[in-house]
């Protein structure tokens, strides 16, 4: 049971690294958390849904529609939610607020498109099951396991490689001298929201493959560990980002199995908090990188 | 200080005035758009979510009700005028609700609200200004108790479970059970105490009690330690949603004991969401859409023509809720005296709904006939 | 009048007043730069001491309310300290989970009924009519109904508290307890450098936030009749925080007017139920892109009360410039 509670854990940490990596992404380069951030993925899940069972199409050409639509949502929000914010001084908390807002509009577009029913993929992506011995697992744990830590890996060589992950990098580093040194941080800003958006909308496509259940308000709970392993792994830290969701993932499937499943919320967070305690700039944070 | 609170004072009359305005307004139209001529029309107001996490069991009762209101209004007698409004699943949405359909929108009676959260929360309100109530999803207990004004025609599930477990244990000899629960649903937790209740009293043993949360959609954890457990046979109590992903995940997983429902299993739902898994499901229920009845079959058919869908529970306590409103209010010959109403409602006996023959015993709960119905090839049978 | 009278609205004025209540909590807090979402969290253990102390010991409302608030504050206390170290989002994310954790407990608890929730709590306004009619006015006085005369006495008590509390934050920020808020939200190393012992005053701030949080959740809890641990969820401690981010953070108007816009606009969108939700979101993106440090600031403040102040003599009371706050 172990091994297979070890595996369910790696999977629902899976998700959550995935999530957090759009939170990450965002926070590193502009400093806010996006609080819409989960109301994207929600979207990402119904466009693949309705590319799958509406037009036909496979699961890869669902999977990069709704990272399309993604990147197309989250343009609209860095245009309209948080570029008129950047353009004058404010409060580190207005962004809070707009993104906020933008996420219950969101919620209740969908709800109003889609309606409140949960919908799930036509069952011929759920998949057999591969007996290990040890553990089993289903096709769909593996290919999620598989696209979450290939786009990890992925975003990070680009991070670290490219020129316009250097870009990125140098931008979240310091803005104005980003902009100094020919960096068109505008361009920046926008391709990384519009980047963090397309990676939730997919993180959503395979939540929604993972549940089965496609529906308006999976953005709230999920959008919160999202922001739980956020915090775990370091504010703006992508490292910190796929070890802390693997981590929640892991620590929530065992409170289940060996302690009692009612306290399953709790003890996720109960360890966020222990942890923030301890060292208050997360895992992988540094020390005055606190956050504002 | 005291300028300061002058100025505050007037700002605050000032915005409360402009607002209190505007609300009025607002109200005011949408009492215009939906009145037909005064007098003969009852206004029945209605509490129900439409919008937030549980929109999809307030709209399959808003569906239902909408469908009876539409053939109610059709026969000629009484008319009917239906004030909708949302909780959103809140309570203080639901009080504001509440207070807004009996104070504003004078309705003669309120049908709702989904959650009896929200019941206990604004049933006293009814009570205290006598306005009948009626829950039509609201199976805790206690509910009734709250005052003479509240009823229900939610099959408690103190009726409906403990059937279910004596016949799935006749049937399956069942020894030894896992139970598991939705923890932050009031109503799971509710009928889990029931299952638990049941359980014991038909000498079976428990192995492990598991818990979940509604909107979770992850339940390996549990079901992994289910399964090294080897129960005979899964309890759960918990709405539709997250039942059929239980399903699916537990067969995925290799689980294939039975599993035995709350009324939350009982909807085309949960065989829509689970598939194949759904199968051998059991659920004691006075209400399935296969059942053979003309009343039942009427129903189905109309309710699919309008909305392109089958109707579950939901709709249909609700469906038959408005019926045996307005039955009541014809036979108090009146549309807006709400102590009439009470009355009347009180003493309805023999009245032939979709959920079978139905009547309200002497605390305003309902006494219905339970059917224990079980999944075969995609649909609720009755159990032999 | 009569109209204004109605019940209906009666209850959504003590619901303003409940929430005003919950703005001058988190203003508190806010006023040392910290932002603290844990206040649902203070706000629920208010609620449930108070329903239990008057449920199940027949304690006596009056007393079990801020037998609620003091709970709140003891709860904050122990969390407190290693609270204080943190600093902006890692605070914030700690005290939403702090808000989780406690909503799981209540689930769990015997004591707290689960999701059952605590029913039959003794109502204000029920027990001041049950007084009513023992002094023989349970007709109710003039035109006015029983029922309206007790929701009436229960929002005058409401607002003279509600009173009291604005005082005291006004009073606050002209103190020298106030300056040293003031400082730390402006820069908190500076004001540590400059002799302030900053881990005290955050500490007295997030002990008032909580206290006057379960306060008013303590309220909440005796003006309906029920509460369950799903009242105090993660959207409670994000619209507590709207009520200061809408109306304002940085002055205690601010906060007052937000949580009476909020409270009130659900209730104005009512007739376009399905729609209300994304024009309230809308609302909310476009207050932030043309006003975003709030409606009122010192600068609204000043400027109203240059035009509608009639006694100069309070000019110098406000002419002292308080600082900018808010980065």
């Amino acid at each position: 049971m172990l091994w297979q509670q070890v595996v369910n854990g790696l999977t629902l940490g899976s998700t959550y690294a995935l999530i957090a990596l759009g939170y990450t992404l965002i926070f590193g380069v502009l400093n806010i958390v996006n609080m819409a951030h989960g109301e994207i993925f929600m979207f990402g899940a119904f466009v693949a849904l309705m590319l799958v069972t509406t037009f036909k199409v496979n699961l890869l050409v669902a999977m990069a529609g709704a990272a399309l639509a993604g990147a197309v949502l989250g343009y609209l929000l860095e245009v309209t939610a948080l570029r008129p914010l950047r353009k004058r001084a404010v409060s580190h908390m207005a962004p809070l607020i707009s993104t906020i807002g933008v996420s219950i509009f969101l919620e209740s577009l969908a709800l109003n498109l889609f309606g409140a029913q949960s919908q799930s993929f036509p069952p011929m992506f759920s998949g057999k099951l591969l007996d290990f011995g040890l553990f089993q697992i289903s096709v769909i744990q593996v290919v999620i396991l598989a696209i979450s830590v290939g786009l990890m890996l992925v975003l990070k060589f680009w991070l670290d490689r490219t020129k316009m992950g250097k870009s990125i990098r140098a931008t979240s580093e310091n803005i104005d001298t980003a902009a100094i040194l020919g960096v068109n941080t505008q361009r920046v800003i926008t391709i990384t929201v519009m980047l963090a958006s397309g990676l939730g909308a997919v993180a959503g496509v395979l939540v929604g493959l993972a549940f089965n259940a496609v529906e308006p308000t999976m953005g709230i709970p999920m959008g919160f560990k999202g922001l739980a392993v956020l915090i775990l792994g370091g504010l703006g830290n992508i490292t910190g980002a796929m070890v802390g969701g693997l981590l929640l993932g892991i620590a929530e499937v065992f409170s289940v199995a060996y302690g009692a499943s009612s306290y399953r919320e709790a003890v996720a967070f109960g360890l966020i908090m222990v942890l923030l305690f301890l060292r208050p700039q997360g895992l992988f944070g540094s020390p005055g990188n606190g956050g504002r | 200080m005291f300028v300061m609170k002058n100025v505050a004072k007037k700002v605050m009359a000032g915005l409360v005035a402009a607002a209190f305005m505007a609300v009025a307004a607002g109200c005011g139209g949408s009492q215009q758009s939906g009145g037909t001529q005064a007098g003969s029309t009852a206004k029945i107001g209605v509490v129900t979510i439409l919008s937030g996490g549980g929109a999809a069991y307030g709209e399959a009762i808003k569906q239902g009700l909408e469908l009876a209101r539409d053939e109610i209004n059709s026969k000629g007698k009484t008319k009917i005028e239906l004030v909708i409004e949302d909780s959103k699943g809140e309570k203080n949405e639901a009080i504001n609700a509440a207070n807004k359909l009996i104070h504003k929108d004078n309705v003669v009676g309120i049908i709702g609200p989904t959650l009896s959260g929200d019941m206990f929360a604004i049933g006293p309100i009814a009570n205290q200004s006598g306005v009948p109530i009626m829950g039509t999803s609201t199976t805790a207990e206690g509910i009734t108790e709250i005052g003479e004004y509240v009823f229900r025609n939610a099959l408690p599930e103190s009726l409906a479970i403990p059937q279910a477990v004596k016949k799935a244990q006749q049937k399956l000899g069942l020894k030894k059970v896992a139970i598991m629960y939705s923890n932050n649903n009031d109503w799971a937790v509710s009928s889990f105490k029931t299952f638990e209740q049941a359980v014991k009293n038909n000498g079976i043993e428990v192995l492990t009690i598991e818990t979940f949360a509604d909107k979770d959609t992850d339940f390996s954890a549990q079901l992994t330690k289910i399964a090294t457990l080897k129960p005979d046979a899964i309890m759960v109590s918990g709405l539709y949603q997250e039942a059929g992903l239980i399903l699916k995940k537990a067969r995925e997983m290799g689980i294939t004991v039975p599993f035995v429902g709350n009324n939350g299993f009982n909807s085309p739902q949960l065989v829509k969401i689970a598939g194949a898994s759904a199968e051998g499901a059991i659920v004691a229920s006075p209400w399935f859409p296969s059942k053979d009845d003309e009343k039942v079959k009427k129903f189905v058919t109309a309710y699919k023509a309008k909305y392109g869908k089958e109707p579950d529970q939901f709709a249909a306590q609700a469906y038959d809720a408005l019926y045996i409103m307005a039955d009541a209010l014809e036979k108090s010959g009146s549309t807006t005296d709400r102590a009439k109403l009470k009355n009347s409602l009180k003493i309805v006996k023999d009245f032939q709904g979709v959920t079978g023959k139905f009547a309200f015993d002497e605390k305003r709960n309902p006494a219905m006939e339970v059917t224990v119905l079980v999944v075969k090839e995609g649909n609720f049978v009755e159990l032999k | 009048m009569d109209s204004l009278l109605n019940p209906y609205y009666l209850q959504i004025v003590m619901f303003v007043m409940i929430n005003a209540m919950l703005g001058i909590s988190i203003y508190l807090t806010l006023a040392t730069g910290q932002l603290s979402l844990g206040n649902a969290g203070f706000m629920s253990v208010g609620a449930y001491t108070s329903a239990l102390l008057t449920l199940k010991v027949g304690v006596p409302i009056f007393l079990a309310v801020p037998a609620g608030g003091i709970a709140a504050c003891l709860l904050a206390a122990v969390i407190g300290v290693p609270t204080t170290r943190m600093q902006g989002l890692y605070l914030a994310i700690a005290t939403l989970g702090f808000g989780e954790v406690v909503r799981v407990v209540a689930l769990n608890l015997k004591v707290t009924n689960g999701a059952l929730g605590l029913s039959g709590i003794p109502s204000m306004s029920v027990m001041t009519g049950k007084g009513l009619s023992e002094l023989g006015l349970g007709s109710g006085v003039g035109i006015l109904s029983a029922q309206q005369l007790s929701n009436i006495i229960v929002i005058v008590v409401l607002a003279l508290m509600l009173a009291c509390l604005v005082f005291f934050a006004l009073r606050l920020s002209k103190s020298r307890m106030g300056r040293a808020f003031a400082a730390i939200k402006a820069d908190e190393q500076a004001a540590e450098v400059s002799g302030i012992n900053t881990t005290y005053y955050k500490l007295v701030a997030f002990f008032m936030g909580a206290f006057v949080a379960g306060l008013a959740g303590a309220l909440a809890a005796h003006i309906t009749f029920y509460i369950g641990p799903q009242d105090f969820s993660y959207h409670k401690a994000v619209e507590i925080l709207l009520f200061a981010v809408l109306g304002g953070s940085n002055v205690v108007w601010g906060p007052l007017l937000g949580s009476f816009i909020l409270t009130l606009l659900p209730e104005v969108l009512r007739p376009v139920a399905e729609f209300r939700e994304m024009i309230y979101g809308a609302i909310l993106v476009i207050m932030m892109t043309f006003r975003p440090e709030g409606l009122l600031k010192e600068g609204t403040i000043r400027f109203l009360w240059a035009k509608f102040n009639w006694r100069a003599k309070a000019e110098d009371d406000n002419s002292q410039p308080e600082p900018e706050g808010g980065r």
